[in-house]
């Protein structure tokens, strides 16, 4: 765990990058420091390893006032991720990730052991172990500069803007592994971004900074898009935080709809009468194992040859299909969108038909999951007063 | 040209060559010595540098041969006093050198080294120096090509080296004799200096191929400008 006690850090000539901060990482979780450039959020990263050294105020790693520690021992026990990797142009990949074992005092073998395995960990072919960095592309540089970090199994882990050098599909790709990575290694991770969506994504909490070094607002993504603390958190979150809010709401609590599911072996005209029966336009039209094959309207049923079953009416495509069990309400409500039925299919981890979408289920879903959430906002509230 | 000047008078040559080596490589190295603390305390401190700069200048700007006379005093007819002053001279290409390959190390690389936990001199013995190794050496081409030809007018005071072929060769106006110093002294420094890019080739097997080009593009530009800018 990480605190930070009233942390100041006013530099000579009185700009002050870090105001009176008080913050807590709990251990094992991600903590997003997020805000404008000049915010301090960076300078409060770096007071942490001592790169910094705060003007007031103090930080406790586990208890213990980082001031008391010799630096470069404090340092070879928190890993760190800076920008662009960092890496040591003249040494290779192996003992690029080898440096801080190799520090401490390991042997050179027990350390390139430790890189390939770390490499394995980070997604890099073993091959590229005795490459030089210039060799690489700027994301396997990214994971190099993880591997790195995580060499000594340091138990805290500093990441300086880590994506921000890469393209946007590396990045995210980046960022899926990091929070894959997180979920196996569960380090105390202190990451600075100045891109929202990042904090959201990868962010257990975040701690949103004004400009010169107050905190506006420290929650979970959830909690923040859901209750801004103020306009500047609000325009700060952006415009459609409401749709983005439905990313940490689980599509499972959709009600689906599957009256107007019919086998493509249906008679035309009952699948016909199916879709009216429930006001509809549209049918579903589901093959002998459940999957979906597209969407037939009432009209096109009616109009084909006597004798004929469902699916050999002309089908419109289904689109995109959600999940129900793994899929956010934000997913079922984009399904729902680009359908051409304006419904999404929703289906189970085989593949098959659970039922559909209407913007009428989503609206109560969302509605039910907000009171759930309001809920357990007045049940937490209590706790979160306790000292 | 007399041919057959140059088989009968072997042996003279292949001591002469010899002395020039010496008198060329010598002070390039006591050179190094004193310019990398000396250009790492001009990169650390920024101050110290503007003052350093201006001495290494102003001695470059003393003719050499001064300097051999005002040094035979102490030091007499010997190879001190050629080497001294020449040592003198490489400062002045070697300093900003050290300084640019201290320069040369990105700021993120020595950001994530003092991160990891390296103290202030295991990171310039590991980190900093290393990653200056080519700008360096590319300083250390320019000194050593220079030493070379600057080591011929020490045969003005006596002290021996190819020169001599140049001075013998005017004093009995024997053109062949002045011919073969002008080759060899070409040919020491032409083989000096790629023993040096064979050096940085392998001292630093982590540079891209690109940079490489650069670096001796930077170095074929300094002597050039090192050589046209004063004799020394």
């Amino acid at each position: 765990m990480i605190t930070f006690e009233g942390v100041t850090k006013r530099y000579p000539g009185g700009t002050v990058a870090v105001d009176h901060l008080d913050l807590t990482v709990p251990a094992g979780q991600t903590m997003v420091l997020v805000g404008p450039s000049g915010c301090g959020k960076t300078t409060t990263l770096r007071m942490i390893n001592r790169m910094i050294e705060p003007s007031g105020g103090r930080i406790l790693l586990d208890g213990q006032d980082i001031h008391q520690s010799n630096p470069s021992e404090l340092r070879r026990g928190i890993g760190y991720v800076i920008q662009q990797g960092g890496l040591f142009p003249n040494r290779t990949i192996e003992d690029n990730i080898g440096t801080v074992p190799l520090l401490i005092g390991w042997k050179k073998s027990r350390a390139r052991a430790r890189a390939r395995e770390l490499m394995k960990l980070v997604g890099l072919d073993e091959q590229l172990a005795r490459r030089y960095p210039y060799q690489l592309s700027g994301g396997q540089q990214q994971r190099v500069g993880v591997a790195r970090a995580l060499a000594a199994d340091p138990p805290v882990l500093l990441m300086d803007e880590p994506f921000s050098a890469v393209d946007p599909i590396v990045r995210a790709t980046l960022q899926d592994e990091l929070i894959k990575l997180q979920a196996d290694l569960h380090k105390t991770i202190v990451l600075v971004t100045h891109d929202v969506e990042e904090a959201i994504k990868v962010g257990d909490q975040v701690a949103i900074f004004r400009p010169h070094g107050q905190i506006a607002q420290v929650d979970s993504p959830e909690r923040l898009l859901a209750a801004p603390a103020d306009s500047y958190v609000e325009n700060f979150l952006g415009f459609d935080r409401g749709i983005r809010r439905l990313s940490f709401l689980a599509a499972s609590g959709l009600n689906l709809d599957d009256r107007t599911v019919v086998g493509e072996d249906t008679a035309a005209p009952v699948a016909a009468q199916t879709a009216r029966d429930t006001g509809e336009d549209w049918a579903l039209v589901v093959n002998a194992g459940h999957q979906p094959r597209g969407w037939a309207s009432a009209s096109d049923l009616d109009a084909l040859p006597a004798g004929s079953a469902a699916g050999q009416a002309r089908l419109e495509p289904y689109g995109h299909t959600f999940s129900v069990h793994s899929d956010s309400l934000r997913a079922a409500l984009d399904a729902t969108v680009l359908s051409p039925a304006g419904r999404a299919v929703g289906v189970d981890d085989n593949g098959e038909v659970v039922g559909t979408t209407t913007y009428e289920r989503l609206r109560v879903a969302i509605h039910a999951a907000e009171e759930a959430e309001q809920r357990a906002a007045v049940d937490l509230a209590p706790e979160a007063a306790e000292p | 040209m007399m041919w057959s000047w140059i088989p009968s008078n072997a042996a003279l040559i292949r001591q002469l060559t010899l002395e020039s080596a010496y008198l060329g490589i010598v002070p390039a190295l006591l050179g190094l010595v004193i310019s990398v603390p000396l250009g790492i305390a001009c990169a650390r401190w920024k101050w110290f540098y503007p003052p350093v700069l201006s001495a290494a200048s102003i001695l470059y700007a003393l003719p050499s041969l001064a300097l051999f006379i005002v040094l035979i005093p102490y030091t007499g007819i010997t190879d001190t006093t050629v080497i001294i002053p020449l040592t003198l001279f490489s400062l002045c290409v070697l300093v900003p050198n050290v300084v640019d390959g201290m320069r040369s190390v990105p700021e993120p690389v020595r950001q994530a080294a003092t991160a990891m936990g390296f103290g202030a001199l295991r990171r310039l013995v590991q980190v900093e120096l290393p990653i200056a190794v080519p700008i360096v050496i590319a300083g250390l081409r320019v000194a050593v090509v220079s030493s070379i030809s600057l080591a011929s007018v020490g045969q003005l005071i006596g002290v021996s080296s190819l020169g001599y072929l140049f001075t013998d060769g005017f004093q009995r106006d024997f053109p062949t004799e002045i011919v073969v110093g002008g080759v060899l002294v070409i040919a020491l420094a032409l083989v000096c200096d790629l023993l040096l890019v064979l050096a940085t080739r392998l001292l630093t097997p982590w540079r891209p191929r690109r940079s490489r080009r650069a670096a001796r593009d930077l170095a074929i530009g300094q002597p050039a400008a090192v050589l046209s800018g004063g004799a020394g």
